[in-house]
Order: structure tokens, then C-alpha cells, then sequence
């Protein structure tokens, strides 16, 4: 409804008489993406078949969800309009040098090549030469391990000697001992002076499938059917092969490649992945607000984190000492806990600001640390269990847990929270006198002075409201995900929250699709990590890369100019919330 | 028990132990403090310590195959400093670049150097390594340690004690300390350190009279981190011998709020770092006592919360005292206001003992089974909280408004006597007789109070 009206209010500079499509053009882009998304992602989680998605337990939901994504991107595209560009464009370039620092940390990739497991053969019809000096006989495997991580003096190369008889055909082989050993063979036969009689450095396919039952692939090495000229000692020498630069390239590319790919589209694969991006959307989600509503003042807290960490405190204590309250009457109860909690943690430094001027940045700094610590306290010494071997909180009962709504996920009824919660921050940052003040303050201080804003307790009141939202998160955080208090309970989400906010321009009704598009960049990361083996760490330095890139106004100045026109007229503040003045 | 973390604070081995974790915070303090004098406050140094941390330890682990054992131990650690400060000026420029030339916030493209910072560090340590946690892997060394010629240990009296402190620090430490001298030089006898202050205190104005500001800035930021590239070098290489993963632990930050508590000043800025070494130091040495961990551990972060809210008071305060010397005019009695400002500083020293006080009941309120379980900790958590309570509402008036303690001094008086003669006495209750001790710390309170202030407001006015 609100988005049909911003529509109408955006095209109506243009005048009446432009036709219809026209009139409407953002509204339709917008609709267009997001129903696009919503059949892509349901399209690759069901792998296209109706019957796989109806057979799936509490599909409607799953629907519904996806269907909530696509409006998120339906507000993106209306909230932003061709700041929406910029957004994705940003990202785009933050993901191609996120692949280009994946590609240099997978140079090495080849080099596995030169690792592992190793046999070696001589095979012959011939009946065995008896001979105690010789390395190896006819017929019999012996093998080692090239290049061993961690040893003092690797094996890098064998020359293993065996006796024959002139005539005797014989075969080498040198292969991987298994599939799981990577090693790419180079076999040489040598006589005694040393001289190469022949060489392999692969196997056929039809020696690897027929003729050898001992070979494992192609990267093998055989040597087939030598007839050996005279009676002496031979050697085998089995090395693994060098590799070349393009082999180095390849393999790099390669491994980037599949490990973007699990980045990509990881996901949406499965229900239950999908269901860790979801969860992971609503925390991200809910710091996001958080941290627009209060950047939005111009106030640098950054103290979400511990307004998260009491917040699930609090929901854990109550949820921990109820265990026989009907669930309809303790999770609101609950929640109602969890956000005074925030509230009350976030006015601290909000105090601590408007009346005396304390940096806020230092003091939600200090704060967060001090509230972890607590925590961690609390929980060690008050709520583990005497016998638990792991500091942890007992599981949570069934009541106090927020209701699942997609089975096998941890996405549960905090969706509807969510909804409720994004449409309250639009309604106090556009439509209250507190959220224009806000605004003002956010925009020019010394002018909301004049204005006759109290702009201390609006300071004040920002930070604390924000704390409302952070301590959700923490709610969320201990009854929907983890269901239990644990250890480390953010893994320092906060900072990523501020990314959120920040792609989203503090924008509240934005800051849902930045935050399921942060959490999906995670979710990916997280199976990136298990199925290509390319740290988590990659996707924490693409943010950085975002934050410099979305903050560089000048990098962008031929968007700038239009859109921060566009902007002013809109809400006068959108684009000077992010331009802080020097010092 | 106590005894123990007493008699430890009053030794050589605690005051080198406060030299050596204050070095982490004062070397990217001179940094957040030549930048802030710039008008460009750097909120990456957390971010820079960190690479250059990590640069360090695995330049100095390679050096040694790279020039071979016994050359690599003598250069390796050298080598890391040098590479180490390179990277940290390296990202410092980066951050440069995007706030002077590019326009984009200083704040947040400091946060992004920090992200960058943590998870890169991480990143090639996971390359290096295939380790997350630290590099305990890699043969790294450190930096050489100074030793004092024995004679200072014979020197009597207080030879031995000189000798315990300074012996066998690392060459970081006395870097940090003779850095200070520098940065004071630099700035106040050097013509471009007053360029740069004339930039940070009006940038139009400097401009106008033609210094050129961004390059000014441009220095600042590469000068705060250069300081915080030894910072990082020292926690890595001297402070430790490993990398691990985030280990500058938010000394990044409290840099950021040490010169504004030492005054703008290199001298003052190197008290407040020794502060916070004596509480981290503390932190560590009351890890005896057998409480949580965790609240000695968030001792540094309340005295930064704490020490902010002081200074703020502080500069309130001073503030409304020169307004009113403008006003009077000649009439105005400048010592006796002194001592009026004197006051309200102890008045607020105690309230802040007493937030420590009501912070600690609600930890042991919170967690009495950590404290020796609840029977024996809810009662005690309930009294000191009570007490504590008492004493911010008994001293806040005084706080709140200087010239209730000219009204009013009587009370003030009395304010002070209870509540530093508790805290007095309580201390002194682990050394003697509770009597005893009841009657010297109120008498020394007396005394206090007497001279800081109190001569003036009894003898007239």
C-alpha cells in the first residue's frame, strides 16, 4: 500500500500525461524483480518440480517467505530507485575482487598435485629374478609419501632399483595409492649408467579401466610393455610431474570458480540451507534497523552488540525459570523482556551522549565489552549446568522457543516479528514527530537546535529505541536459533549489521533486502568454506571492500549528482546522513 | 589471598608488567593523537595493528629460511618491524585516499580498514597455516630485549628496584616511551607540527594562510599509522611471540580515547595509556582471586566509560569556572574557585567508586555462584550494593552542581568523610585491626579533604 503510494509520488514530478507504463515504470521494474526472484529461488530449491515442492512439509510457508523476499526487493527498487543500481554495482565489484583474492589464495591449488600417497610396480609375466640387493621384485607394489606436509626432509623423488633379464616385457607403474591422494605420477625407466630408457608421465583410460586393476586415473604413469635389451639392475624412478603454469592457472580459476559457485548458489540448494539464510536474514535484519534507525541521527553507536547480548540474556533467563508457562502468554512475554532489556542498555551510553557529551563510539565500544563479559559471567557461573562439559545454558523448553513455521529449519514465527518490527521503524522514522526530529538532528544538528528540537533526549531516545531492535536480534539469537544460551552467541554479527545499514543508505524499508542479500553472501560463505575449502574470511574482506566502495561519494560522482537530487526531494536527508562533515 | 594481589601491585615485577602492556596502548594513542590533532581522528588503527601484527610474525618466520638460520634471527625481527609499519602505512594511505581524495566518511572507511584488517589477517594465516586460531605454527621471533648493565643493581636503596622495572624490556617499550618526547617535539617546536594542529583547530583558517590541508592530513593519518604499525609490531613480536587471531583485543580503540583523557597532550596521552596498563595489568594479576575472571577482565573497559564521563564532567565544570571569571572580572578569587573545582573532581572520583561498587553487587547478584554460592554472596552483593546506592545519592548533588559544595560545604565535608573514609578503611582492614583501620582512614580522609580544598572553604566566604 505504501509502496503504491511512493510510486504515484515519484512519478507524479514528470506530469500526468505520461502514459500509464511510464507512470508506474518503477513500481513494475520492481514487481517484475521481485517476482522473478521469488520463482528463481523456489525454481532451484524444488529443482523445477510442483511435486518435489507440494511434497515438501509446510511448503505454503516456504512460499510465503520466498514471496516476502521478492517484496523486499519490490521495496528496494521503489525505496531507492537508481541508488538501487549503484547498491548492486557496489556489491558486483566487491564479489569480482572477492574471486580475484580467491584466485590468488588458490595459486597453491595445483600443488597438491605433488602430494600424497604413492605405489610403484614392475609388472612382468616373467618369473621373479632372486636378487637380495634390489629394491623391488616382479609383481609386488611398494610405495611412500610424496612430499609430506610437515616432515623435515620430504620425499620429493624415488629411484628404486629391480633386476631383469634380457627380454623379460615388462610394465611400470606409478600411481596414487587411492582417489583421495591427489599426486600426478612421472615414472622413467633407467638402466645402470643412469640413462632414461623410457618414460610416462599418464595412463590411457583403457590401461586405467582394463588392463592395470591397480591404477587409480589418467594422472597415473605407466610405462607398457618394455622389452628389457640385457641381464642388469634397472631403476625405477617415480617422481611426482612438474607442473605447469597453465596447469597453476586452471586449477586456481577452477577451484575459484566452484568455490563461487557455493557462494552463488549454495543457498538455495536445499531446504535446510535455505532455511540458514533465512534465520541468519532475520538477525542481520533486525541489528540492520538498529543500526539505520540510529546512524540515521548521526549518532555513531555501535553498541548493538551488547543490547544483543543482554536481550538474549534476558529472554534466556526467563525462557530458562518458566518451564510450565503457556507458550501464547511467555513469548510475548519474551519479547517485551528482551526489548526493555535493549532499551535499557542502549540509553546508557544515549545518556552518557546527549547529557554529557561522552564519544559514543567509545563508550558503546567499552559497553559492548563490558556486556560480553557479563554475559559470559552470567553464564558460566549461573546458568551451565554443574555436570555440562561445555559452557552452555540447558536446552530451552519447548514453550519458550518461537514456533517453527518451515520444518527441518530454524525459521520460525520471528518472520512475522520482523514484518511487524520493520513496519513500526518505518512508522517512527516518516511518520512521528520523534522520527523528524530524528531526521533533522541526523541531517544538521545545529539547526534542530534552533529549530527548537530537544535534541538531547531525541539523542537520547534514538539510542535507546535502537537498543530496542538489537535486543530482539538477541532474542531471536537465543529462542529461534540456538534455543539454548551458548558461548559467543552474535559471532560478532553487529559490524556486519552496520554493512546492512549502510547498503540499505539507512533506509529503513531498504534495509530488509540488504539483509538478506548480506545474509546470503554468509550462508553462501559458510558452504563455500565446507565444499571448496576457501576460508569464511574471503566474504568478511569483500565487506570491508563494500563499506570503502559504498562510502566513496566521489568514486561515484556521475550517480551522485542525480540521485542525491532525487533523494532531497524525497526525505531531504537520505544522502547527507551518510556525508559526515571532516573531524 | 588478597595479600598476595596487594603485596604484587607494590613490586618492580608490577610496574614492568605495566610498562610492557602499556607499550600495545600508547604507541597507536601517539598515533590517534597526532591524527586527532589533524582534525582526522583514525578509527582503523585497531585494523592496522593487526596487519601489521600478523606482517611482522611471518616476515620474521620466513626470514630465517630466506637468509638462513643465523642471519634471519639477527634481521628476521627487524625485517618484520620494517615490513610490518609498511603494511599498517600502506592501509593507513588506503584510508586516506578514501576519506581526503574520494570523500567518503573517515569513520566508516575506518571501520572497513578494521574489518579488512581482522579477516584478511585471518584469511592468509588460514593460507599460511591452515590454522584459524594463531600461528603458533610458524617459527617466529622477537624482538630484542634490553638488558641493563648489572652495576644499576648495586647502586643502593634504589638501585635494585630501578634495575627490576627496566631490566629486560623489549626495545619496543623503550621506543614507545622515547616516541613520546618525539611526538611533543614534533609538535610543538617543529613548524609543520603546528601546521598540523593549525589544520586540525581550523582548517579554513590554515587554508587561508596557506598550508595546504589535505596534504597535512595525508601525513597525519600516515604519521598515527606508522605509530600503530609498532603497536602491532610489538604485540606480536614482543608482547607475545605469535600472531593470533584478533589479538589486539580493542587496544585499537581505547587508543582512540587516551589523548582526549591525558588533555591533548603527548605527556598526558602517555598517563592515561599508563592508566590503562595498570588496570589491564591488574586485571591480570587479580586473576589469582578467586572470582569470575571476567570482572577484572572489564575492569579497562568501565575505567574508559568511567574516565569519559570524568572528563566530560571536568571540562563542564572548568567550563562554567571561566565563564564566571569572565563575568567577575577582577573581583574573582581564582584559588578559591580551584579549590571549589578540586573538590568536585574527588566528589566524582567517589561516585565512580561507588558505580564500581553498585556494578559489582549486580555481578555477584547476577552470578553468586561464582562468588562462593549464594548464601555467603547475596548478602554481601546486597549490602555493598546498598552502600554503594547510598553514596551516589549522598554525593550526586555535589556533583551535579559545584556551587551546592560552596552552600553547602558542611555536607560536602561530611560526603567525603563517610565514603572515602569507607573505602579507606576497607582497604586498610586487610593490613590491621578493623578499629584501627576505621579510625587512620578517616583521619587520612579529614586530611584529605582538608587540603585538596577544604582550608579554603572553612576559612571563609
Amino acid at each position: 500500500m505504501t509502496n503504491k503510494r511512493k510510486g504515484q509520488a515519484a512519478a507524479s514530478d514528470s506530469g500526468t500525461a505520461v502514459p500509464f507504463l511510464r507512470k508506474h515504470m518503477l513500481m513494475i521494474v520492481g514487481m517484475v524483480a521481485g517476482a522473478v526472484a521469488t520463482l528463481f529461488i523456489t525454481q532451484t530449491m524444488f529443482g523445477g518440480s510442483v511435486e518435489k515442492m507440494t511434497g515438501t512439509a509446510s511448503w505454503q510457508n516456504i512460499l510465503l517467505v520466498n514471496g516476502l523476499v521478492g517484496a523486499c526487493i519490490l521495496l528496494f527498487v521503489v525505496e531507492l530507485r537508481r541508488g538501487a543500481i549503484r547498491v548492486l554495482l557496489t556489491v558486483i565489484v566487491a564479489l569480482l575482487l572477492g574471486f580475484l583474492v580467491t584466485f590468488i589464495f588458490n595459486l597453491d591449488e595445483a600443488s597438491r598435485f605433488e602430494r600424497g600417497e604413492f605405489r610403484v610396480q614392475v609388472i612382468s609375466e616373467a618369473s621373479p629374478v632372486d636378487n637380495d640387493a634390489v629394491d623391488l621384485r616382479y609383481n609386488r607394489a611398494r610405495g611412500g609419501e610424496f612430499n609430506k606436509p610437515n616432515v623435515v626432509e620430504p620425499v620429493s623423488e624415488v629411484a628404486w632399483t629391480f633386476a631383469g633379464r634380457a627380454g623379460d616385457v615388462v610394465s611400470l607403474l606409478a600411481y596414487a595409492k587411492n582417489r583421495r591422494s591427489p599426486v600426478d605420477m612421472l615414472v622413467e625407466l633407467r638402466d645402470e649408467a643412469g640413462l632414461a630408457l623410457a618414460s610416462a608421465t599418464s595412463a590411457s583410460e583403457l590401461q586405467v579401466d582394463e588392463t592395470f586393476d591397480d591404477l587409480v586415473s589418467s594422472k597415473d604413469a605407466v610405462i607398457e610393455g618394455y622389452t628389457l635389451p640385457a641381464d642388469a639392475v634397472y631403476t625405477l624412478y617415480a617422481r611426482p610431474e612438474d607442473i605447469s603454469a597453465a596447469t597453476t592457472y586452471s586449477e586456481a580459476l577452477n577451484q575459484s570458480r566452484l568455490a563461487f559457485e557455493a557462494l552463488l548458489l549454495g543457498p538455495i540448494e536445499r531446504v535446510n540451507r535455505w532455511g540458514v539464510w533465512i534465520q541468519d536474514a532475520i538477525t542481520l535484519i533486525l541489528l540492520g534497523l538498529s543500526f539505520a534507525i540510529v546512524f540515521r541521527a548521526q549518532q555513531f553507536s555501535l553498541g548493538a552488540e551488547g543490547q544483543l547480548y543482554f536481550g538474549a540474556l534476558v529472554s534466556g533467563i526467563i525462557a530458562l525459570n518458566s518451564p510450565n508457562v503457556p507458550s501464547v502468554i511467555l513469548i510475548p512475554f519474551i519479547i517485551l523482556a528482551a526489548s526493555t532489556a535493549g532499551f535499557v542498555y542502549g540509553l546508557i551510553p544515549g545518556a552518557l551522549k546527549a547529557y554529557l557529551g561522552a564519544n559514543e563510539l567509545v563508550s558503546t565500544l567499552m559497553l559492548n565489552v563490558i556486556a560480553t563479559r557479563f554475559f559470559e559471567m552470567v553464564l558460566n557461573f549461573q546458568l551451565k549446568p554443574p555436570t555440562a562439559g561445555y559452557v552452555a545454558s540447558e536446552k530451552f523448553t519447548a514453550n519458550a522457543v518461537l514456533p517453527v513455521i518451515v520444518d527441518k529449519t530454524q525459521v520460525t514465527i520471528a518472520v512475522f516479528i520482523l514484518v511487524v518490527v520493520v513496519f513500526l521503524a518505518w512508522l517512527l522514522i516518516r511518520r512521528t514527530p520523534l522520527g523528524y526530529e530524528i531526521r533533522i538532528i541526523g541531517s544538521n544538528l545545529r539547526f534542530a537546535d534552533y529549530g527548537g528540537v530537544n535534541s538531547r533526549r531525541t539523542i537520547m531516545l534514538v539510542m535507546a529505541i535502537s537498543g530496542i531492535v538489537a535486543g530482539l536480534a538477541g532474542m531471536h539469537l537465543a529462542n529461534g536459533i540456538h534455543r539454548q544460551l551458548i558461548l559467543n552467541i552474535s559471532f560478532a554479527l553487529a559490524f556486519e549489521g552496520v554493512v546492512v545499514a549502510l547498503l540499505a543508505r539507512l533506509n529503513v524499508l531498504v534495509v530488509p533486502f540488504t539483509g538478506l542479500l548480506y545474509a546470503y553472501l554468509r550462508a553462501g560463505a559458510q558452504f563455500m568454506e565446507r565444499d571448496a575449502n576457501v576460508s569464511f574470511e574471503v566474504v568478511r574482506m569483500i565487506q570491508a571492500i563494500i563499506i570503502l566502495l559504498i562510502t566513496a561519494e566521489a568514486l561515484v560522482s556521475f550517480f551522485q549528482a542525480r540521485q542525491k537530487r532525487a533523494d532531497i526531494d524525497e526525505e531531504g536527508h537520505a544522502v547527507a546522513a551518510l556525508e559526515v562533515a571532516d573531524g | 589471598m588478597f595479600e598476595n594481589v596487594i603485596d604484587g601491585i607494590f613490586s618492580a615485577v608490577f610496574l614492568a608488567a605495566i610498562l610492557r602492556v602499556t607499550t600495545p596502548i600508547l604507541l597507536p594513542s601517539l598515533g590517534a593523537l597526532i591524527s586527532e590533532k589533524a582534525g582526522v581522528l583514525n578509527i582503523g588503527l585497531e585494523g592496522m595493528m593487526l596487519s601489521s601484527a600478523f606482517t611482522g610474525v611471518v616476515v620474521s618466520a620466513y626470514s630465517q629460511d630466506w637468509f638462513g638460520a643465523e642471519v634471519g634471527t639477527t634481521v628476521g625481527p627487524w625485517l618484520g618491524l620494517l615490513l610490518g609499519v609498511c603494511v599498517s602505512l600502506l592501509l593507513s594511505f588506503v584510508l586516506a585516499l578514501f576519506h581526503l581524495d574520494l570523500k567518503g566518511d573517515l569513520f566508516l572507511s575506518g571501520i572497513a580498514l578494521n574489518i579488512f584488517g581482522s579477516s584478511a589477517t585471518v584469511a592468509i594465516m588460514f593460507e599460511l597455516t591452515g590454522d584459524r586460531g594463531n600461528t603458533s605454527t610458524l617459527a617466529s621471533l622477537q624482538m630484542p630485549f634490553i638488558q641493563l648493565p648489572e652495576f644499576i643493581n648495586d647502586i643502593p636503596l634504589l638501585g635494585g628496584f630501578v634495575f627490576g622495572v627496566f631490566d629486560n624490556q623489549s626495545v619496543m617499550t623503550w621506543l614507545a616511551f622515547i616516541a613520546v618526547f618525539v611526538v611533543a617535539f614534533f609538535l610543538y617546536r617543529m613548524p609543520i607540527g603546528m601546521h598540523l594542529r593549525a589544520v586540525g583547530e581550523n582548517p579554513e583558517a590554515a587554508a587561508s594562510v596557506g598550508i595546504n590541508v589535505k596534504r597535512i592530513r595525508y601525513m597525519a593519518l600516515l604519521i598515527s599509522g606508522f605509530f600503530a604499525g609498532l603497536g602491532g609490531i610489538h604485540m606480536s613480536m614482543g608482547y607475545l611471540q605469535l600472531f593470533q587471531r584478533d589479538m589486539t583485543n580493542g587496544r585499537g580503540f581505547i587508543a582512540l580515547v587516551t589523548p582526549s583523557l591525558g588533555g591533548g597532550t603527548p605527556i598526558g596521552t602517555m598517563v592515561a595509556s599508563s592508566i590503562f596498563g595498570f588496570f589491564d595489568a591488574l586485571g591480570i594479576r587479580m586473576g589469582s582471586l578467586e572470582i569470575p575472571s571476567q570482572l577484572p577482565q572489564s575492569i579497562p573497559y568501565f575505567a574508559t566509560v568511567l574516565a569519559l564521563v570524568i572528563y566530560a564532567l571536568q571540562r563542564r565544570i572548568s567550563q562554567r569556572v571561566s565563564e564566571m571569571r569572565t563575568a567577575s572580572g577582577a573581583g574573582f578569587d581564582a584559588q578559591f574557585w580551584q579549590a571549589i573545582q578540586r573538590i568536585s573532581i574527588l566528589h566524582m572520583l567517589l561516585m565512580m567508586f561507588a558505580v564500581i561498587g553498585v556494578v559489582t553487587s549486580g555481578a555477584i547478584l547476577a552470578a553468586p555462584n561464582g562468588f562462593g554460592g549464594a548464601e555467603a554472596a547475596l548478602p554481601a552483593g546486597l549490602a555493598i550494593g546498598a552502600a554503594s546506592i547510598a553514596l551516589i545519592i549522598m554525593g550526586l548533588p555535589f556533583v551535579s552542581d559545584i556551587f551546592r559544595i560552596q552552600k553547602r560545604w558542611r555536607e560536602s565535608a561530611a560526603v567525603t568523610l563517610v565514603s572515602l573514609g569507607a573505602y579507606l578503611s576497607i582497604f586498610l582492614s586487610l593490613f590491621v585491626e578493623l578499629p584501627i583501620a576505621l579510625a587512620i582512614g578517616l583521619a587520612a580522609s579529614a586530611a584529605v579533604w582538608f587540603v585538596i580544598g577544604g582550608r579554603a572553604l572553612v576559612g571563609g566566604k
